[in-house]
């Protein structure tokens, strides 16, 4: 890791001969992406509606002349086939001089993966909704950019939203599934909650397989846990059926559910009013601040009336996505003054770029990080509809640990007086 | 005869040339060998009459062999991490065999499946030493000493790979001509004579198993440093599958065979995914089936045909 200090500025060398070189480059015809995305086996469950808001936002786009004119397109791959396979589908769209930009990954373990390849090929490359937070710890990518946070701020903002609303809160359990995102937010659950408030015990901890059918014997712990609250981070398929199987076991009447990635699973599956849900980032359609930028309205009109259901936060996380790299191109176009940028430029163009997305700002931080907001709230039924209430913003900046810093080590250095000064429930309307 | 060196020759010169005509393929073919070896060791054990379900393990026992030496350890050396990745999935190869030869048929398709089902689960679970489903990074080795660009070192490993394939191929056919070589086949059609003639089938097999064992180390060694990744999925059953389809598909009677099966199976399953992204899975099953249904003897049956090889006497049938 030392070497990349003094590397940076033969980088950035570089990136400046390049772009003298590219100066020249034509508009071409269009902008193809490559777009990664679970589109079989249970992940598609989360993965196809990030698909589908990727279609409604590159209609759009186009609709308004595309990108600096261009118009876009993408070709989809499914992440389902595996790592070997997403490598070998990212390797060829790159090395394809038609494309221009990447939109990769949905898995944590692929974007991983890609994120050294995306340096190694010179390809820009989005994130779109991968959060693992151990994207860049310890590394210093070019190539590879993340607007949408991490699972440090994302999962943080539960445990503080949840405290702030029970405020006697002192048994928890947490139920995630059986895989890395799983345990690492357990990891951060845990560390917030010693942090701010050691005396809450964890009664219990299941990690249940991932793709499971059944959760009855989870379910049957966790009612002889008796805990005051339940943290999931359960997602697509699983969520729905632990939510179906535990709502009949009564398990909601004596515990407040709070379900990390609760917003996807809304329209499909009766969660208990009062339990705590949100998304993951800000990526709620329906917030103020997406109904004050004005572009989610149209997006979502344009979504429903294409696939018949509202859009969830998978959907708008690919859809800002998008936004990010419309911005990207545009900033590159200004920043050098070219006609098209290269992807030289463009990956500069990005370094510590802000933008407003379709529900709040996103800046880049040093690290190629997003830092944006952490949305959270309480779900109610409004007009026969379950929606999220009595919200949380949570800033994104103090949600994320300093660069460099440890992000577990950086929890537990918190105090009590950073949950005080938070914002509360029902402050964000 | 005479026809088969030189149709395997003139097969190796066009793998060889393959990337000059579309530079993305050599990628995808990097992993067809890599996966190639893994099926080779797959096919020893068939020819023994022995299905392994579970060598998926040994393949990601090399691959993560190769991720703790290059980043735990910090010794990045590809000359480096391919012996020990070969050494230690040998090594794997041996205490698992030990106690899996005794075993036949469904046993030992089942054991073999279930102890790869928990190295499988110890690789996702063992966060803080594999990176759980995250999995490890392996950063672009040198290659004795030099370091090289990621371009150029996949360059330089795919005409490794293949100068393996051609070098490994030829020592494996010898074994399989030596008599520990042929006493595999008499494991298949009468155990107990070869007991009886005083050739132990345990150590016959064993030998075979560890064989297979460091043949997929190679291959998990290549598939490692070529993605750059190393993930738990390498040891999931559906690879071991994969495995014994790819060895099946591409028949076992000869050493290009499981290569062959290997190559064809990568770029078909390239081409469905490039232009089918929502239906490649029926695409690669679609085409499995006409295989299976067309050419008994998987692909390298072709290849013989083409040769004018007809006797196929003294070969273990499936």
């Amino acid at each position: 890791m030392r070497k990349t200090s003094f590397m940076r500025p033969i980088a950035a060398a570089a990136a400046l001969l390049a772009a003298g070189a590219a100066a020249a480059e034509d508009k071409p015809e269009s902008l193809n992406l490559g777009v990664f995305t679970f589109m079989s086996g249970g992940p598609a469950a989360y993965g196809m509606p990030g698909r589908q808001g990727a279609e409604v936002m590159i209609d759009m786009i186009n609709a308004e002349g595309g990108v600096a004119g261009v118009p876009v397109s993408a070709t989809y791959v499914d992440e389902a086939q595996g790592a070997e396979g997403v490598i070998s589908e990212y390797r060829r769209l790159s090395e394809d001089p038609a494309y221009g930009f990447m939109i990769a990954a949905l898995s944590s373990g692929n974007c991983l993966a890609l994120a050294p390849i995306a340096d190694q090929l010179n390809m820009p490359t989005i994130g779109w909704n991968c959060d693992t937070h151990q994207l860049y710890l310890g590394n210093d990518y070019q190539f590879f950019y993340r607007p949408n946070g991490n699972t440090i701020a994302e999962f943080m903002a539960y445990a503080l939203y949840f405290l702030d609303k029970n405020p006697d809160v002192s048994r928890v359990a947490i139920i995630n599934p059986d895989y890395s995102f799983g345990h690492d937010a357990a990891e951060i659950v845990k560390a917030t909650l010693k942090a701010v408030k050691p005396e809450v015990e964890i009664v219990a901890e299941l990690f249940p397989k991932l793709g499971s059918s059944t959760f009855q014997t989870e379910i049957s712990r966790l009612s002889a846990a008796r805990p005051d609250v339940i943290f999931s981070n359960m997602w697509g398929g699983d969520l729905e059926n632990f939510i179906r199987q535990a709502a009949p076991r009564g398990l909601f009447r004596t515990s407040v559910g709070v379900f990390a990635l609760g917003e996807s699973a809304l329209q499909s599956v009766d969660v208990p009013e009062g339990s705590i849900v949100g998304v993951l980032g800000d990526g709620y359609w329906m917030s103020p601040d997406a109904q004050e930028i004005g572009l989610a309205a149209p997006f979502a009109e344009a979504y429903r009336a294409k696939f018949d259901a509202d859009p969830v936060f998978p959907s708008v996380k690919m859809a800002n996505a998008f936004l990010v790299m419309k911005a990207a191109y545009e900033k590159a176009i200004a920043d050098n003054n070219v006609e098209w940028p290269s992807k030289e430029q463009l990956a500069a163009a990005m370094e510590g770029m802000s933008t407003t997305t379709m529900t709040g700002e996103m800046t880049f931080r040093e690290d190629n990080d997003g830092v944006v907001d952490q949305l959270v709230g309480t779900v109610a039924k409004v007009d026969g509809k379950l929606v999220m209430t009595d919200m949380a913003r949570y800033d994104g900046e103090t949600m994320l640990p300093p660069l460099g810093e440890d992000p577990i080590a950086w929890i537990g250095s918190l105090t009590p007086e950073f949950l005080a000064a938070m914002p509360k429930p029902g402050s964000y309307e | 005869m005479r026809a088969l060196p030189l149709i395997l020759a003139a097969g190796l010169a066009l793998l060889a040339l393959a990337p000059l005509a579309a530079p993305y393929l050599q990628f995808v073919l990097t992993v067809a060998v890599a996966k190639g070896f893994a099926a080779l060791g797959v096919a020893l054990l068939l020819r023994a009459g022995l299905i392994s379900l579970g060598h998926a393990m040994f393949f990601a026992v090399g691959a993560y062999a190769a991720a703790f030496l290059a980043q735990a350890v910090g010794i990045n050396d590809f000359l480096l991490l391919l012996p020990f990745a070969v050494a230690v999935s040998a090594l794997a190869g041996l205490l698992v065999g030990a106690f899996l030869v005794r075993y036949r048929a469904i046993f030992f398709a089942m054991l073999n499946l279930a102890v790869s089902m928990v190295a499988y689960a110890l690789a996702s679970k063992l966060y803080s030493i594999t990176g759980g489903t995250d999995g490890l990074r392996i950063d672009v080795p040198t290659l004795m000493g030099m370091s090289l660009e990621k371009a150029q070192f996949d360059q330089a490993l795919y005409y490794i790979s293949l100068v393996l394939l051609a070098v490994v191929g030829w020592l494996v056919h010898r074994y399989l001509k030596s008599p520990l070589g042929q006493a595999l086949a008499a494991v298949h059609t009468n155990e107990v004579r070869l007991e009886y003639l005083g050739v132990s089938a345990w150590s016959t097999l064993l030998a075979a198993y560890t064989i297979s064992a460091a043949l997929a180390g190679i291959g998990g060694a290549i598939a490692a440093v070529a993605i750059g990744h190393v993930l738990p999925e390498y040891a999931f059953w559906t690879e071991s599958g994969h495995l014994v389809l790819t060895a099946v598909l591409g028949g076992i009677a000869g050493i290009a065979g499981p290569f062959v099966g290997s190559i064809f199976l990568e770029l078909i399953h390239t081409v469905a995914v490039g232009y089918a992204a929502e239906a490649w899975n029926l695409i690669v099953g679609v085409a499995l089936l006409a295989v299976i249904f067309f050419l008994p003897r998987g692909l390298f049956g072709l290849i013989e045909s083409a040769a004018g090889v007809k006797d196929h006497r003294g070969e273990t049938e499936l």
